[in-house]
């Protein structure tokens, strides 16, 4: 379940943990530390074409400060009570929340290959799997421990807080990571490191909204990054960090926790008020018209211009020439 | 009632006939379409915008009781024909040249073309029109008053920029490595598309309607133009609420241009408007 850790390595470990145990036992997918890439899905009709951008599951009225999601089962953390849902979010069961491990990453032991220091968060991407720790954003060709993770050349110190990192399946060796000032930070495919956003003060009193977490799909399904933020609601980047979009419609300005789940090809976002999903989707756009359509709209539009000139001909020249009474 | 109540009221000040004819054409051929088809797609380019207005000019060209229309009318024109040039700019460059050149240089085409096309039709309007209906245009003059208002007018600009809430303008963040590889074509782009429409607005339409109407109606009716003419720009989102917002700011530039008695004070506004746009704004779903 790598691909659900997106920043969250620490707050989320008994959460994930949890997750997989269930969804083995029940005999759904099993959580696996690598993802298996599957083959882009055939051009089928999208189920959730029309469908809001952003769409309310549950919870409403809660803060949920962390959410994770695989399939129907949806577990989330409010107030310090943990809710799960096992029917994509129509019903939650309430239990208590166990305390969070709050011990900090060593980059030494993790270099070292100590399996008693994980990172801080840590992101697979096809056999990518990128980490945080004190700061620095390592890469393994496999998860850890497995495989001992190295320092990113050229990479940034992002700070010892840092702890939120994204990389897509579809372009595994392109990663977005945050910085604990809240600059967001991305790795090109060539490996060079360049901010690529900063948040701006929302007005003259308040300062700059923080990002609270960013993640992207563990499946090639889009190379979409998606950024949380505790204020600007989320933004995407389409063309892998470089041009963010506003894309919360609907969605209030609060997030403070988002998650990818591939197998529902969704985005599921933990807000000031409850949980919010986001199916994929194409971003809105101009409908296109088969060339007969289009030809006698074109018509229509030129004929529409041509009385419209005709009438404000007629119209100016009876304001003009009209007799003063 | 009687019939002579129904007829129209006789306009004693062509200028006002013609911004209401031309704002009556240019309204029907944009809005209209909007019922049967999404004229983004159908007419890319706004000739529909372009061709009243043409018309209209033709029309006070060859029917002498329009005469006194047609500064106006020229004024109109000079909005809409370089906006279809702007429109359709980048589509031909793709045509002519293929993918030799980048989005950002064909959006700098297409600006320099919409300033050329501009500076043409004030040509045309200063050397053809008869003296006494020529539009000042007041590029010439440049007063410390003038430079004054400029910068004081920017910084409040962008007080303002801040003190207003960042998710209502969308300015919640700035890209860095996407500035630097659009500013260098997409500043000056933006600079001369300011530059054009002070030209077009404040310029050409303010300094035709001036002759025959006191000042504050003349300004009233340029900025009237200009809010409406957002619509055209943005209505692929949601331009609505723009609409008073730019009807404003017209105002705004335009008072500015004729206290100052110089174009120069709101193309500087302007074009720090523009570039700061596309420097903090970020897109939405539905574009800008």
């Amino acid at each position: 379940m790598t691909g659900l850790r997106h920043g969250c390595a620490a707050a989320c470990a008994p959460l994930l943990a949890t997750l997989a145990m269930t969804l083995t036992a029940n005999g759904a997918a099993a959580a696996t530390p690598a993802p298996t890439p599957v083959a882009t899905p055939a051009p089928t009709p999208n189920p959730h074409a029309g469908e809001a951008w952003w769409v309310p599951v549950g919870l409403r009225g809660q803060r949920i400060t962390t959410v994770v999601a695989s399939g129907d089962r949806i577990i989330a953390v409010a107030g310090g009570t943990r809710y799960t849902s096992i029917d994509g979010g129509a019903t939650f069961t309430a239990t208590a929340q166990a305390p969070r491990p709050s011990a900090s990453c060593s980059l030494a032991a993790l270099t070292g290959g100590s399996p008693t220091s994980p990172p801080d968060a840590e992101v697979a991407a096809g056999r990518d799997h990128w980490s945080l720790c004190a700061g620095r954003v390592l890469h393994a060709d496999g998860p850890y421990p497995d495989a001992v993770p190295k320092i990113d050349l050229g990479s940034p110190n992002l700070g010892a807080g840092a702890r939120l990192i994204a990389a897509s399946a579809a372009s595994p060796t392109v990663v977005v990571a945050i910085s604990d000032d809240n600059t967001v930070w991305r790795r090109s495919g060539r490996g060079d490191w360049n901010r690529v956003l900063v948040l701006l003060p929302q007005n003259l009193v308040q300062g700059a909204p923080t990002v609270t977490a960013v993640t992207a799909f563990d499946q090639p399904l889009t190379d979409t990054i998606y950024l949380a933020t505790d204020g600007y609601s989320v933004l995407i980047s389409r063309d892998s960090g470089d041009d963010w979009i506003r894309a919360g419609p609907g969605l209030p300005d609060s997030v403070l926790a988002l998650t990818s789940d591939s197998r529902a090809q969704a985005v599921y976002a933990g807000t000031g008020d409850g949980i919010w999903v986001h199916h994929l989707q194409p971003i809105p756009a101009a409908p296109a018209y088969l060339p007969d359509d289009l030809k006698w709209r074109q018509w229509g539009t030129a004929l529409v211009t041509l009385l419209g000139s005709v009438a404000a001909l007629v119209l100016l020249r009876r304001l003009v020439s009209a007799p003063p009474p | 009632m009687h019939i002579a109540a129904l007829r129209p009221m006789p306009l004693r000040r062509p200028p006002v006939a013609a911004l209401l004819a031309a704002a009556f054409a240019l309204g029907i051929a944009l809005l209209v379409p909007r019922a049967f088809s999404d004229p983004v797609s159908v007419d890319p380019f706004d000739i529909r915008l372009a061709m009243p207005s043409l018309a209209l000019v033709a029309a006070s060209v060859i029917w002498a009781p329009l005469t006194r229309c047609r500064a106006v009318l020229l004024g109109v024109a000079g909005i809409a024909v370089p906006f279809s040039l702007w429109a359709a700019m980048p589509r031909l460059m793709t045509l002519v040249f293929a993918d030799r050149y980048s989005f950002n240089q064909r959006v700098f085409a297409a600006d320099t073309a919409y300033m050329l096309a501009t500076a043409a039709i004030c040509v045309a309007a200063t050397t053809l029109l008869p003296a006494r209906s020529r539009p000042a245009l007041r590029l010439r003059s440049i007063s410390p008053l003038a430079l004054g208002v400029a910068v004081a007018g920017t910084a409040l600009l962008i007080l303002a920029a801040f003190a207003i809430p960042a998710q209502l303008l969308g300015r919640e963040g700035i890209e860095p490595a996407a500035l630097g590889r659009d500013m260098p074509w997409l500043a000056p782009a933006y600079v001369l598309q300011a530059a054009a429409q002070e030209v077009q607005f404040r310029g050409l339409l303010l300094g035709a309607l001036e002759r025959d109407l006191p000042p504050w109606a003349a300004n009233l009716g340029q900025a009237s133009l200009f809010g409406v003419a957002h619509i055209a720009v943005q209505y692929e989102g949601p331009a609505g609420p723009f609409v008073p917002v730019t009807v404003v700011l017209g105002l705004v530039l335009g008072y500015i241009t004729q206290r100052t008695r110089s174009l120069w004070p709101a193309i500087v506004i302007h074009a720090v408007l523009e570039v700061g746009v596309a420097v903090v704004i970020l897109d939405g779903l539905y574009g800008q």
